[in-house]
């Protein structure tokens, strides 16, 4: 799918590491207007099964960075890479998430959970079987056959995590998924993700404004500066996994976070 | 079973609760309806002007049980309504969804559009009788002309404002402009449609019925005109109240129609549709072991 045309503008060819990198940013840059640039000379790679975490203040591009890399939007200039491949329209081997649960109203959940089957033609008992376990694995048995409408807001994005395991995407990208929750459901939702993305070589881009999630979840931290957003640091992650939420009262991670916090506040 | 004495108890009170509202509501028109008939027996109303509740109910009488001619006119009207409002309807769906999809078009119509809706349809009915005639087709088009534009509006307005999020979801799952249409954006638009709907009928009564009052042999808009040039004003009251029937029999129609249809929007309804959705999925799929 690469365009040998735009290939060659792209300043670097290709990853110095192989195969281990999912998604390589070079100078990446995307303007929607003279004044408005959303993104400017990003460049980064996330290696394959890692858990990266978006900081930045509102307005910085964290959005615009993952319609970038789901082929959503066009990029202005530079590059952006999946698996190798210069990223130039909607990949469907990333699945999005988004801080609305964006179900269709008028299915219930399991129909909302079989929405990539039935898009992508793969819809069979195989399939029906597995948004059924999608749905008992968020913890919504019995919550199969409601409408979103039924459900409260916490439900309503466990299925839409659901619906983004069932899509098999070995990309996440999520866009302040839990961010319009109440905290205790957020923290709940935090560690079924994390349990479900830990047996799994899936890699993740998670955009939070919430600095202690965003240590807790990853392994790596990316803080953004304000508009014109450009990536400052990547903060490592260094805790072993499985983690437990007394992680978070550790000096080690308050030290992480406070650094986080310090990147982030030099800029306000 | 067990909560059979529960529903017992509770629907005396909520039938009692009922009639107490409607009570008050009864004992109001009983009022003014007796008011009315006194100061019309009294001789103080003009039955060339205001007819009181007897004369006109006389009338009803004899239009639906004694004569029975309201009949021949009631259906042509209702035909001629509901073939416009079909048209009109579709027309109006169908350019909607042109111009939804082709920004090219949408820009080209979009002034006409706006042209066409501050010109007052009914103003064009002396040219439509000039063009179709003084038969039933003249009342069919000016129906479908009148109720053409708010199916219009609402299905372009509800079609363009497909959230963004959800066409990211669709477009990232590689979904196609057909996929995306019929289950996302049709589905999304259709309850503002409805609400295009049911002002569409409106619109086609009102165009029938002035249609008819140009000239025609059949219709209730002709039986008014003959009732009131005749100064028989309690058969026009008559008929009035027969074309509300109508009327609200047409909206009463849509409505249930967009409370079947729009379940989603329903709390009320959404319980029993979700019990038919497990049930379905039982039935085909059986095999699949839920909860
Ligand atoms: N489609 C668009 N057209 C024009 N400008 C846009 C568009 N999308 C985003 N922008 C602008 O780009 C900038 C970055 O937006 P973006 O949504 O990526 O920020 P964000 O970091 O996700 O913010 P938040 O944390 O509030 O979600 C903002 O100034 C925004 O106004
Ligand atoms: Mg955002």
């Amino acid at each position: 799918m690469s365009d040998s045309a735009l290939e060659s503008v792209t300043p670097t060819p290709q990853p110095s590491f192989g195969g281990d990198v999912v998604i390589e940013a070079n100078a990446l840059t995307k303007a929607f207007s003279e004044e408005v640039i959303a993104l400017q000379g990003a460049s980064f790679q996330i290696k394959k099964g890692s858990f990266i975490s978006l900081v930045g203040p509102s307005g910085c591009g964290k959005s615009t960075l993952l319609r970038l890399a789901a082929g959503l939007i066009d990029r202005t200039s530079g590059s952006i890479r999946v698996h190798g491949e210069e990223v130039n329209e909607p990949r469907t081997d990333i699945g999005m998430m988004f801080q609305k649960p964006t179900l269709l109203e008028w299915r219930t959940a399991v129909e909302n959970v079989l929405l990539p089957n039935e898009i992508k033609g793969t819809i069979d008992d195989a399939a029906r079987r597995r948004a059924i376990e999608a749905l008992h694995l968020v913890g919504l048995k019995e919550f199969e056959f409601h409408f979103p409408r039924q459900l409260s807001g916490g439900m309503q994005q466990r299925v839409a995590l659901a619906r983004l395991l069932q899509t098999g995407a070995d990309i996440l990208l999520l866009d302040e998924p839990f961010g319009a929750l109440d905290e205790f459901t957020r923290e709940r939702l935090n560690i079924e993700l994390m349990r479900i993305v830990d047996d799994t070589p899936t890699t993740s881009l998670f955009v939070t404004h919430n600095i202690a999630e965003a240590i807790f979840l990853a392994d790596e931290v990316m803080v953004m500066t304000p508009r014109p957003g450009k990536l400052a640091r990547i903060v490592d992650v260094p805790f072993e996994r499985p983690r437990s939420l007394e992680l978070q009262l550790t000096p080690e991670f308050n030290a992480i976070e406070s650094e986080v916090r310090d990147l982030l506040g030099s800029y306000v | 079973m067990t909560t059979a004495p529960t529903v017992e108890q509770l629907a005396p009170t909520r039938t009692a609760k009922v009639l107490k509202a409607s009570l008050k509501h009864i004992i109001t028109f009983g009022l003014i309806i007796f008011v009315w008939e006194i100061l019309g027996r009294t001789g103080q109303l003009n039955r060339l002007i205001l007819p009181w509740p007897s004369l006109i109910g006389a009338q009803l009488l004899d239009l639906f049980f004694i004569s029975g001619k309201i009949y021949f006119h009631f259906f042509t009207t209702l035909a001629e309504a509901v073939i416009g409002f079909f048209i009109g309807v579709s027309i109006g769906i169908s350019l909607a969804v042109g111009a939804a999809f082709s920004p090219r078009f949408r820009r080209y119509i979009a002034p006409y559009a706006v042209v066409f809706n501050v010109t007052p349809g009914i103003a064009v009915a002396p040219m439509i009788i000039a063009w179709f005639g003084f038969g039933w087709s003249s009342k069919i088009a000016l129906a479908a002309l009148v109720c053409f534009f708010p199916p219009f509006v609402n299905t372009l307005t509800a079609l363009m404002r497909t959230d963004e999020d959800a066409t990211d979801l669709f477009r990232s799952l590689g979904a196609s402009k057909r996929e995306y249409f019929w289950k996302l954006q049709l589905p999304n638009a259709i309850p503002l449609i409805f609400a295009g709907l049911k002002l569409a009928l409106t619109g086609a009564l009102l165009g029938t019925i002035v249609a008819e009052f140009f000239s025609a042999s059949a219709g209730v808009g002709i039986l008014m005109q003959r009732f009131a040039f005749a100064l028989q004003i309690d058969g026009s009251f008559a008929t009035l109240l027969t074309m509300s029937a109508m009327g609200l029999m047409l909206f009463t129609l849509m409505e249930v129609l967009d409370y079947r249809l729009v379940f989603w929007k329903r709390d009320s309804r959404m319980d029993s549709v979700s019990k038919k959705r497990a049930a379905r999925w039982r039935s085909r799929h059986g095999a699949i072991e839920v909860s």
